[in-house]
């Protein structure tokens, strides 16, 4: 919610040249040439303060709408669609249920195949717009790939918390993965929907 | 297979994210448990995990500041707790091997192991044991079906917690957690905190999300997670070799460092060192939501500066759960060797059996004497031989006449005694310091219930049953008779109502309780114990209400009662009149945890109390 001072990468694994990526930082000159929507890109949107809605746009496309940033991110399941290049990129959508037994080498052990038992949504994300990590100029290139997992947990008391834990890896700027995990709360109805504009600042 | 019709967990939803750490959430009460429909597999989280410390770097390294608070959804309590922590506190012997509660245990730094325990008979999973290095936390999650413990079992850093597959994720509910943190900046999270877990596995990525619910410090639930890889071998470090020292040579025993309610010198340097609102730090709950920005670009720091000290107003009551059972039935606890204690009657009965007849520490309120009886003849076929009054509060003393009526003490039949006294060793001995018997005589108790061995010496001491029995007098305590009695070979000590885990400790001025005796008494409760593991276990202690305990309780309850009668001596210092003090709420950031507005102690009795006391010993 607070805007991090120039050059606080803390905990984030730059490598040299992300971190000169990111005493380069200038919020202005952002606005100016309308790249004031760097941080609200796939690899961070979900770590802005805000809201998410998802819907099943059809049978096989999950849309996630962020009214940070006024952002949309599509998650094909299946082949890949789109070319990307944009802020969002281009995300393929799985589901990772590890209730899967697996029988490579073995004998006379069964196969469960999936349970009903949940899982978790596995997206994983490539051909992002360069962005921001965060929102003080943390870089991440167009060269960076995000996993991403979805989980549901469902409390006693009938609320419900969606994880969304993130991996991404950037040969450019990263020396290591950058993972972080992010919650949200699900809501009834739309109270506090609220889309706004990019801010570089 | 059409993507949606594999929906699983994600709907059509709206999702509200959380801010600034992004870690955190809320809702209502966590406590039970659904049934699954039915059981999810096990999943193997065995091995060697390293914290991914991407995020929150600063909290969980060299920790936060003072002040920084955003993003946990703490109450007027919470807050003042904090802002009132120095962190100097950690220098006093019995903090120094302070282990890390469970919540937070998952965020320290340092590696983790998982291990799984399964009957060898039939391969069904038992348990999962998770051993962190820094403080060297070590979990247990039952995973057999077994219950949680009564209210009145002790309480642990780690907690007592059960788990169950559901979906892809390892659930996890942990009780009977001990006070601790919820951010090592002095945030705290009370010993009413309950914790529910979702600890999920993506390959080497595993996540552990946790959800505090706390009463006593908390609006709202505070969620968080936490990311871990998976390491390829042992590293080999898991220990966190501690003893406490001496850290300032010199130091009066009764110093709790510890800054007066909005007076913490350090309160706003957070906010100006990044150059953000002070209220950023210290709204709680709002700080949790989007719509927080627009609050904090609307409130002035003199505005937000009101948070920093109780606000005006009659204090808020306990939300702790009363751990003592109301059934009318008396239950027993073991703790320690043949040491037992027995709850149910109004105040906590301890029982110590052997060869000998059963030595026990104080008689309940007297309503459930013949229950009493009844659960002291399970556990020994001998009648009872010695009763101590720990005081002579009718929660001590209560059942007397019926407990002495059924014991009797052979030590006495047949001895000299038995010339003087036809009824020689004719029920059991009660034994207590003479003032006990001066007070009891004075409120007119009963003949066959009052002392017949009294003792004004500081030491009363017997070997009874295997055990090394000391029974210590504490000089103007709650009263002027109080003693605690320490069964040395259980390494148990019960405590009398000098402490109690359920409210304020009832001072009584006009029976010759002081503030200053209380403090040394809890003092020297202290200097008796020594803690098994980081800081806890090892000597246990029976309150005279509430649930047993070892020297964390204690510490906790000293510490309390220092920096009360700290606020409450500066403000007698500069001149305040009782009224004033109870107007400045002395005790806010304790209501919520021991606070009463109705009832035989209420928290105005207790601050008049401190106040009197105080007022006393100046003259």
């Amino acid at each position: 919610m607070t805007l991090p001072p120039k050059g606080d990468a803390e905990s984030v694994p730059l490598n040299e040249q992300g971190q000169k990526a990111a005493q380069a930082w200038d919020p202005a000159k952002d606005e100016a040439s309308g790249q004031q929507c760097k941080a609200y890109g796939a690899a961070a949107i979900v770590r802005r303060p805000g809201r998410m809605h998802i819907t099943w746009q059809d049978d096989n496309t999950l849309k996630v709408e962020f009214d940070a940033g006024t952002q949309t991110r599509i998650f094909h399941f299946g082949a890949p669609e789109g070319k990307g290049g944009d802020w969002q990129g281009v995300s393929v959508a799985n589901w990772d249920v590890p209730g899967t037994i697996m029988t490579r080498g073995s004998f006379g052990l069964q196969t469960f195949g999936p349970l009903d038992r949940g899982g978790a949504l596995k997206v994983v994300t490539t051909k992002m717009k360069a962005g921001y990590l965060r929102k003080n100029g943390i870089p991440y290139s167009e060269n960076a790939v995000m996993n991403e997992y979805f989980d549901r947990f469902d409390l006693p008391n009938g609320d419900s918390l969606l994880l969304v834990a993130t991996e991404v890896t950037d040969p450019m700027y990263l020396s290591a993965p950058f993972w972080t995990s992010t919650h949200f709360k699900k809501q009834n109805d739309s109270t506090g929907w609220n889309p706004s504009s990019c801010s570089a600042k | 297979m059409k993507a949606n019709s594999m929906k699983h967990g994600l709907e059509i939803v709206l999702f509200s994210a959380a801010l600034l750490t992004q870690t955190n959430l809320f809702g209502q009460a966590a406590s039970g448990e659904r049934a699954p429909a039915r059981p999810s597999p096990a999943i193997d989280l065995s091995g060697y995990w390293s914290p991914a410390v991407n995020e929150d770097a600063l909290e969980r390294g060299g920790g936060s500041e003072i002040g920084d608070y955003a993003g946990f959804a703490i109450n007027e309590a919470g807050r003042l707790w904090a802002l009132s922590y120095d962190p100097s506190r950690v220098t006093l012997k019995h903090h120094q091997c302070d282990g890390y509660v469970a919540p937070y245990q998952m965020r320290a730094v340092g590696n983790f192991r998982f291990w799984e325990d399964r009957d060898p008979h039939n391969m069904q999973l038992v348990a999962i044991h998770i051993w962190a290095q820094t403080t060297e936390g070590f979990r247990t999650i039952w995973m057999d079906g077994r219950p949680h413990p009564p209210a009145w079992a002790p309480h642990t850093y780690q907690g007592f917690s059960t788990g169950r597959f559901v979906g892809d994720a390892l659930m996890v509910n942990t009780t009977h957690l001990k006070q601790g943190w919820l951010r090592r900046n002095g945030l705290p999270e009370s010993d009413q905190a309950t914790l529910l877990e979702f600890i999920v596995r993506h390959g080497d990525h595993l996540v552990d999300t946790t959800v505090v619910t706390d009463p006593v410090f908390l609006t709202e639930q505070e969620v968080r997670s936490d990311d871990y890889f998976r390491q390829p071998s042992d590293h080999g470090s898991w220990l966190y070799a501690c003893d406490d020292g001496e850290q300032i040579i010199g130091r009066a025993p009764d110093v709790v460092p510890n800054y007066p309610l909005g007076a913490q010198p350090y309160a706003k340097e957070y906010s100006q060192r990044y150059k953000i609102p002070l209220l950023s730090g210290i709204a709680g709950a709002p700080s949790m939501y989007p719509e927080f920005a627009a609050k904090l670009a609307t409130t002035t720091d003199a505005e937000a500066a009101a948070l920093l000290k109780p606000a005006p107003g009659p204090s808020p009551v306990s939300r702790a759960v009363d751990p003592e059972p109301l059934d009318g039935e008396i239950h027993v606890w073991p703790i320690s060797g043949n040491v037992y204690m027995l709850l149910g009657d109004g105040g906590n009965i301890v029982v110590e059996t052997g060869d000998q007849g059963p030595f026990i520490v104080d008689s309940g309120s007297g309503q459930l004497t013949d229950k009493v009886i009844e659960a002291i003849h399970k556990l020994s076929d001998k009648p009872i031989q010695f009763i101590v009054n720990t005081s002579f509060l009718p929660d001590r003393t209560g059942g007397n006449v019926k407990l002495h009526a059924a014991g009797n003490d052979p030590s006495l039949v047949g001895s000299f005694f038995s010339l003087q006294f036809r009824d020689a060793g004719a029920g059991a001995t009660i034994i207590a310091h003479q003032n006990v018997d001066t007070r009891m005589v004075e409120a007119k108790f009963p003949g066959p219930g009052l002392p017949t061995d009294t003792f004004l010496n500081d030491r009363r001491r017997k070997y009874h049953n295997g055990n090394a029995i000391e029974i210590f007098h504490e000089p103007n305590a709650i009263t002027d008779g109080d003693t605690i009695v320490h069964f040395r070979q259980a390494d148990v000590i019960a405590a009398g109502d000098i402490f109690n885990t359920t409210q304020f400790p009832f001072i009584d001025i006009k029976d010759g309780g002081s503030v200053q005796g209380e403090i040394n008494a809890l003092n020297d409760i202290l200097n008796r114990t020594v803690f098994l593991h980081e800081g806890q276990g090892g000597t246990m202690i029976v309150p005279g209400h509430g649930y047993l305990a070892d020297e964390h309780e204690v510490v906790e309850y000293r510490d309390m009662m220092v920096i009360v009668r700290d606020r409450v001596r500066a403000m007698i210092k500069n001149g305040a009149t009782l009224e004033q003090v109870k107007a400045a709420r002395v005790t806010a950031d304790y209501d919520t945890r021991y606070g009463a507005n109705t009832g035989p102690w209420t928290t105005d009795m207790f601050v008049e109390a401190v106040y009197t006391s105080l007022k006393q010993a100046a003259k």
